[in-house]
């Protein structure tokens, strides 16, 4: 019984039912966010994939997947960072924990940037929602949605990433926002380690 | 909400080192020249290697209460899965487009 139980005495409500998962409030919000979100892109892998499998003489246009390959560095590598981190503000090392912080809201902007640069290379081909110079026209609209839901939740990461560092840093947070973030960081990472090998790789030109 | 308290760094540097030869070996799969539903179960079994390691180590959920893993498991799994169910059609409506044989 709790401590607040006790003082209550004869008034006391009946005694709560005991935390099944012992984990805290809003990390379970986090957890339960990211069990929606992979319903969201699991609905869009499938979506592609019916759209693909559909589809006769689905284009192959991609010759080089070099980009990719610096950008899925990049997002591994700030995965890790994250994780520096997290381990620097368990440890109530606050500067180096900003410090991780800023780095890996770096490799966001730059991941960012890159993925950007990736679409425009795209668009100078002819590739728009509607219609591309191979033919089947769902290619584009599969390819900029389901790319552009990714770019859109590693923006959103970046900017809280640099929100959470500030205020962790002005003392407002605490090592358990850290660790809040980091789950949905590592969260949009791990989405884009599946979104390289079913948009890109399995689309290599031969 | 200490998970990851009294871990070196040296687990999560190892995570990123298998990580990063998962996928090499990707990319070096999507170079080869493999039939299509070789190359898709390739890749995915690689993916769900990824996966695992992802959200084991770095997300921390192997330092939770089993009760709150077969949670997270069951449910994503679940509706994962039934996701796929109507993928298999397809398949019907390639064969349709081939071959002009199908429901008018």
């Amino acid at each position: 019984m709790s401590e607040a139980h006790l003082t209550m005495g004869a008034h006391a409500a009946p005694p709560m039912e005991e935390r099944p998962f012992a984990i805290p409030s809003k990390k379970l919000a986090m957890w339960l966010f990211i069990m929606a979100d992979v319903m969201t892109f699991g609905a869009c892998v499938v979506v592609y994939a019916f759209t693909r499998n559909a589809t006769p003489e689905w284009p192959r246009p991609f010759r080089s997947v070099t980009n990719v390959a610096v950008m899925t560095l990049i997002m591994l590598t700030s995965a890790l960072t994250m994780l520096m981190a997290l381990r620097a503000a368990k440890m109530a090392d606050k500067a180096k924990a900003f410090r991780w912080m800023m780095i890996t809201a770096a490799g966001g902007v730059l991941f960012t940037l890159l993925h950007i640069r990736d679409w425009m290379g795209m668009m100078s081909q002819g590739v728009s929602l509607l219609q591309n110079p191979w033919g089947p026209a769902a290619f584009g609209a599969a390819f900029y949605s389901i790319t552009g839901f990714s770019l859109l939740h590693i923006s959103v990461g970046t900017i809280a990433l640099i929100a959470v560092a500030i205020r962790y840093q002005g003392g407002r947070y605490n090592a358990d926002d850290i660790e809040i973030v980091s789950i949905f960081w590592q969260f949009v990472g791990l989405v884009w380690l599946f979104i390289v090998p079913v948009v890109y790789l399995m689309n290599v030109a031969r | 909400m200490a998970t990851a308290e009294g871990h070196g760094i040296g687990k999560y540097v190892a995570v990123y080192l298998c990580l990063l030869v998962v996928m090499a070996l990707q990319f070096f799969i999507g170079y080869q020249n493999i039939a299509g539903s070789a190359l898709v179960v390739r890749m995915l079994t690689f993916a769900v290697i990824e996966t695992i390691l992802v959200v084991l180590f770095w997300m921390n959920l192997g330092s939770e209460k089993p009760l709150f893993i077969k949670f997270i498991v069951f449910f994503t799994g679940f509706v994962l899965l039934t996701l796929n169910y109507g993928w298999t059609d397809s398949f019907r409506l390639l064969l349709f487009r081939l071959t002009g044989f199908g429901p008018s």
